[in-house]
């Protein structure tokens, strides 16, 4: 059949023609053999750049396009559904990534770029070249949802599932949902308490008969695609029957281990069998086998011997669920930076500073203090000082910008004041007041005419050594004011350091699992930042909340319904198109060694019992490749992505280089 | 042109209703598509696409927005699922969450969807001539016209306001658009339409206008040629602009020297209390571009440098590091009375540095002023329209300020985008997205609810 390829060269704006020769390459490509027709348009994506394409495919009987443009992952589906349109397969359609690959990279060589971009122009036609038609499939779609995360952001995203009446999976690692929000207690910029906002939330995924919470768990292995994932989720033993218990309290008032609570930040004790705060759901306990000290030496009984219900059950078994789900989305949430590290801010080695969480928790009624700003004396600060960007900011550390510690910093400075008083010195240190959001500027202003002293600089060193009466007994915060110009220092009773978000300990873990990717700043990354900011990498699965980045609250729950909206339209949709690009077997050359039914991910492959040799199950290949780079016979191949194929697209790309002649 | 399919979905489930085809509006009717629900996207103008098509290049990546854009307008005007009506507006909205009912009012374009095939031969024969709003001012449009290339649907509208024809103009210009279409599309006679729909849900995102700063005289907006607002400077420094993307001085020539101020209009008791969110970022933008393509001496005069999302810290060190000369100070006013030979036929910006503890003359050839953002001038009509409250800024107010940012007082309606308050494009789309779910889930629960009752599902 003779090859009738048009070629289109895109100006992206000035992304590609200010960068190299567009008209050079479009000269070079209708020279090509096999190419009917080349043109170049400023946008090739917008619709007058697709309708190029369209008319000539109906005018010049074309059956092969190839578009010279960005990447891939932006617009292939665009270009394809394009030719679909016009009537021509989508799948002759491919692209040449001019930018990505040239003009972004080589942006201060118009002539190399120009060479390459006509390299890849002449690599992508021999790509169109053997292309053949294929046809699409389509899968069912599970119209079950798994939310790893019980934070404000999964119960947000669960919550919005469940009200259509969908059933909803949200696995939560701790033994209570509530996340970070929960160990807050008031927020900006209205300073509402977490409680009165999270609590009613709770309580509705507790209710919500389509919601199944599955606490003290974690997924431990997933599998599958987009519309049918399987997730396997280890349901640690509480060894407490849930059943059976009331929520009196007796096991953990009775037991005798304290550890470290980790919901108080380490400043309180809980016990080795434990809630881990006072509204969490479920409100059954849990106990901690790493310290409780029935299965550390066998030495005690004491929460089964005074259960009134009997409900204790050392012995309780991890269960294992089976979940089939047809999307996944991630909402880990996030971990704070520690500070020790940088030693010259004395964390852990002066009593008084402390890092913004804990100051949350000293805050919250039910906190180690009872609500009350103690420094560690028990006595009442007279005077506090705020540092800025720790751990933010700062090559050394996280270069990016945490986004909210401005704001929960003027946030605490006002509650500072509130709680004890306007003449309670409060300093800010800082180098931006990023106050963005919608009251956030009106919030600054409140705190400033509430006499909060603001001083515009990083806070080099805190110190105990003083110099002078005035400083006597006070930590001294030494900083450059550079607006007076001048070195500073401000003698407090107490210091917070606002410390950064980072990603959580086991992000590495989940990534693996759900194949997810990462920003340069260790978050997942999304699929882009404007095109698809709650997607990502993977079909189907979907990161939302600080596991994706910082943010507040506000920003969480949108994104968090936007997932929401993502798992809605693919069971309102009820089934999926599927890769049609999948592998094929030619029989005449398997020899049968299996190799290939080994590294399928899908278990798309099998050995046929009577032939032995591979066939595959074209409803489940993914059309990953994996099994065609195996093949040592070369008898597994993928549609349109032949052996031969690829050795040809990478002849033409470097002949130039291999001597070949031109 | 594209084919327009008049062939839209019909089925036993809801439709949805969105007001305003910009980002967030397209954002959310594909969404809802993609849900297999009908949606009727509405917009005022004769093209899709909004403030975002005004933009060239978008922090922090550099994507070019029409990369982004130009895409998801030619989906929502070939997708199925959404009958899209442009250069339309909604006069009336009554009923309740699950049962509305739409008044939409098609103004008539005096040219045939169905014949015109965007030849562009009527704005070309056309000899009235006047400023473009697409381009800020900054270049001209006829009386028939297309507001830009890429205008989905590339059809072209007559402003009724500035025809000859209709306005009785001394000057005839005996429909030269009717004799040069080739197609006979056009049409003076062609009246205005009035549908009425059946939707059960509507979102709401007519997106933001900018401050003028015509009475900030120290600014010499208007007085000076050479001061620009943001926006006048994203035109221009667009690829598709009056400039072609070159960046140059009233008079053609190329600036050696540039200032960007921010904050004007915002963080302002005068004018606007609230921060604006995008300018520091696309200030920093500015500033590299102009660096980029002529070299010049960059300036930003700023109060806080907010660099808060995803990337955005370290394209403030690139910037840095470009060396763009940061004045921590906002500007005084902007003056072409000069004292020294240096400052001589440049316009010259006073301000405190407040770093140096000093007042400053910058002596520069181009200002740039980062506007602030704010409601639309029609807010309150949209606002007694759609049943929605406006906050004290005027942008319209959400259910609830951390909770619910995309549900409004009234159910079933909701909002998404900067009507509701200043915010950059990820964080547009994340919340139209977010929009789009809480309408779907909806609709899909009154469809439960109805199937239920045994009753026939209101459609479209």
């Amino acid at each position: 059949m003779k090859r009738k390829i048009g070629v289109y060269i895109c100006h992206c704006g000035s992304n590609i023609a200010g960068y190299l020769d567009v008209k050079k390459v479009v000269g070079y490509a209708a020279g090509l053999p096999s190419v009917t027709v080349a043109r170049d348009y400023t946008f090739m994506c917008s619709d007058p750049g697709q309708d190029l394409i369209k008319n000539d495919i109906k005018e010049l009987g074309l059956n092969g396009v190839l578009v010279c443009s960005c990447s891939p992952t932006l617009h292939l589906r665009t270009f394809r559904a394009a030719c679909a349109a016009a009537g021509l397969n989508p799948h002759q359609c491919e692209m040449a990534t001019i930018r990505e690959y040239s003009s972004w990279v080589h942006s201060h060589d118009w002539d190399a770029a120009t060479e390459k971009a006509m390299a890849l122009t002449a690599a992508g036609v021999r790509r169109v070249l053997y292309r053949n038609p294929l046809e699409s499939k389509w899968s069912e779609v599970n119209p079950n949802t798994l939310v790893v995360g019980g934070g404000i952001a999964g119960i947000q995203t669960a919550l919005e599932i469940a009200s259509t009446g969908e059933k909803v999976y949200l696995v939560e690692k701790a033994p209570s949902i509530g996340g970070r929000m929960a160990q807050l207690h008031k927020t900006f910029p209205n300073l509402d308490t977490t409680g009165e906002m999270l609590k009613p939330r709770m309580e509705m995924v507790a209710a919500s008969p389509h919601i199944e919470l599955l606490t003290n768990s974690e997924i431990t292995e997933v599998s599958g695609y987009i519309g049918n994932f399987k997730a396997t989720i280890k349901k640690k033993a509480r060894a407490v029957d849930a059943a059976k218990c009331t929520g009196c309290g007796e096991c953990w008032q009775k037991c005798p281990v304290n550890v470290k609570s980790e919901y108080d930040r380490g400043l309180k004790d809980r016990k080795a069998i434990y809630l881990p705060f006072a509204g969490a759901i479920p409100a059954v306990p849990v106990i901690d086998k790493k310290h409780c000290k029935h299965y550390l030496d066998g030495s005690c009984n004491l929460c089964a011997d005074v259960c009134p219900t009997k409900a204790i059950d050392f012995d309780q078994a991890d269960e294992t669920v089976n979940a089939e789900i047809g999307a996944c989305v991630i909402a880990t949430g996030y971990d704070t930076f520690d500070p020790s590290p940088i030693t010259q801010l004395g964390y852990h080695r002066y009593d008084n500073v402390v890092t913004s969480p804990e100051f949350e928790r000293m805050l919250a009624a039910d906190g180690p203090t009872g609500g009350k700003i103690l420094m560690k004396n028990g006595g009442v600060p007279k005077s506090i000082a705020i540092a800025h960007c720790v751990g933010s900011r700062d090559q050394n550390y996280h270069p990016y910008c945490s986004r909210i510690c401005c704001m929960y910093s003027l946030k605490y400075s006002r509650i500072i004041k509130q709680m004890l008083g306007p003449d309670t010195n409060v300093y800010q240190m800082y180098i931006d007041m990023r106050c963005f959001g919608k009251g956030h500027e009106e919030f600054y202003k409140q705190a400033s005419d509430e006499g909060v002293q603001f001083i515009r600089g990083k806070i080099g060193q805190i110190t105990d050594i003083t110099q002078g009466d005035e400083e006597k007994g006070k930590l001294i915060a030494v900083c450059e004011d550079t607006l007076l110009n001048d070195m500073i220092r401000v003698p407090v009773d107490m210091v917070i350091l606002s410390v950064a978000m980072e990603p959580r300990a086991d992000t590495e873990e989940i990534s693996r699992t759900f194949l997810l990717g990462r920003s340069q700043d260790g978050f997942f990354a999304e699929r882009h930042p404007k095109l698809d900011p709650v997607g990502t990498m993977l079909d189907g699965v979907f990161a939302v909340g600080c596991c994706q980045g910082p943010k507040d609250i506000g920003d969480t729950i949108n994104q968090a319904t936007g997932a929401a909206a993502r798992a809605l339209e693919l069971i309102s949709k009820g089934r999926v198109e599927m890769e049609a690009a999948t592998a094929y077997v030619d029989a005449e050359v398997c020899s049968g060694c299996g190799y290939c039914a080994s590294v399928c991910a899908y278990s798309a492959i099998e050995m046929d019992d009577k032939t032995h040799l591979a066939k595959v199950n074209e409803a489940v290949c993914k059309g990953c490749g994996a099994c065609a780079a195996t093949c040592p016979s070369k008898a597994m191949q993928l549609k349109n992505f032949s052996q031969k194929q690829l050795i040809d697209v990478i002849e033409e790309a470097t002949r130039e280089y291999a001597g070949l002649s031109k | 042109m594209g084919e327009v399919s008049t062939q839209y979905v019909t089925n036993q489930k809801q439709a949805v209703l969105v007001v305003g085809a910009g980002i967030a509006g397209m954002q959310a009717a594909l969404e809802i598509a993609d849900s297999e629900h009908k949606v009727y996207l509405v917009e005022r103008l004769p093209t899709v696409g909004g403030r975002m098509m005004q933009l060239d290049k978008t922090f922090p990546t550099m994507d070019c927005a029409s990369c982004i854009g130009t895409p998801k307008m030619s989906q929502v005007g070939s997708n199925r699922y959404i009958e899209l009506l442009t250069y339309a507006e909604v006069t009336k909205l009554t009923g309740y969450a699950g049962n509305f009912q739409a008044t939409i009012r098609k103004k008539a374009r005096s040219v045939d969807i169905a014949k015109c095939t965007g030849c562009g031969a009527c704005a070309e024969a056309c000899p009235h001539i006047v400023p473009s709003e697409w381009n800020m001012g900054l270049s001209t449009r006829k009386a028939i016209f297309t507001p830009f290339p890429q205008a989905v649907p590339n059809v072209p509208a007559i402003d009724r306001s500035v025809c000859r024809i209709f306005t009785k103009h001394p000057e005839k210009c005996g429909a030269a658009c009717v004799r040069a279409c080739a197609a006979k599309a056009i049409s003076h006679k062609q009246q205005d339409e009035e549908i009425t729909v059946n939707v059960g849900a509507v979102i709401v995102t007519t997106g933001y206008d900018l401050l003028d700063p015509t009475p900030m005289t120290q600014f010499g907006y208007g007085k000076y040629t050479n001061v620009y607002t943001s926006l006048e400077f994203e035109r221009m420094v667009s690829s598709t602009g009056p400039t072609q993307g070159h960046v140059q001085l009233k008079d053609g020539t190329t600036p050696k020297s540039a200032a960007i101020l921010h904050c004007i209009g915002s963080r302002d008791r005068n004018y606007h209390e609230y921060c604006s969110r995008v300018c520091c970022m696309y200030g920093l933008k500015h500033a590299h571009l102009i660096h980029e393509k002529t070299g010049a001496n960059v300036y930003q005069m700023y109060i806080d440098m907010r660099c808060f999302g995803k990337g955005y810290e370290e394209f403030y060190k690139r910037i840095s590091d470009e060396g763009v000369n940061f004045v921590r100070g906002k500007v005084a006013q902007v003056t072409d009375i000069t004292r020294t030979d240096e400052e001589k036929g440049k316009l010259v910006v006073v301000c405190e540095d407040t770093l140096l503890g000093e007042m400053i003359r910058v002596p520069v050839d181009m200002v740039i002023l980062s506007v602030a953002i704010k409601p639309r001038a029609d807010a309150k009509d949209v606002a007694a329209i759609f049943g929605l409250t406006q906050d004290k800024d005027g942008f319209f107010q959400e259910n609830h300020y951390k909770l619910n940012t995309m549900g409004t007082l009234t159910d079933g309606i909701f909002l998404a985008g900067c009507n509701q308050g200043p915010k950059d494009i990820p964080d547009t789309v994340s919340q139209s997205i977010g929009a789009a779910a809480k309408a779907i889930a909806l609709v899909s629960q009154m469809e439960k609810k109805q199937r239920r009752a045994g009753a026939e599902v209101k459609t479209g």
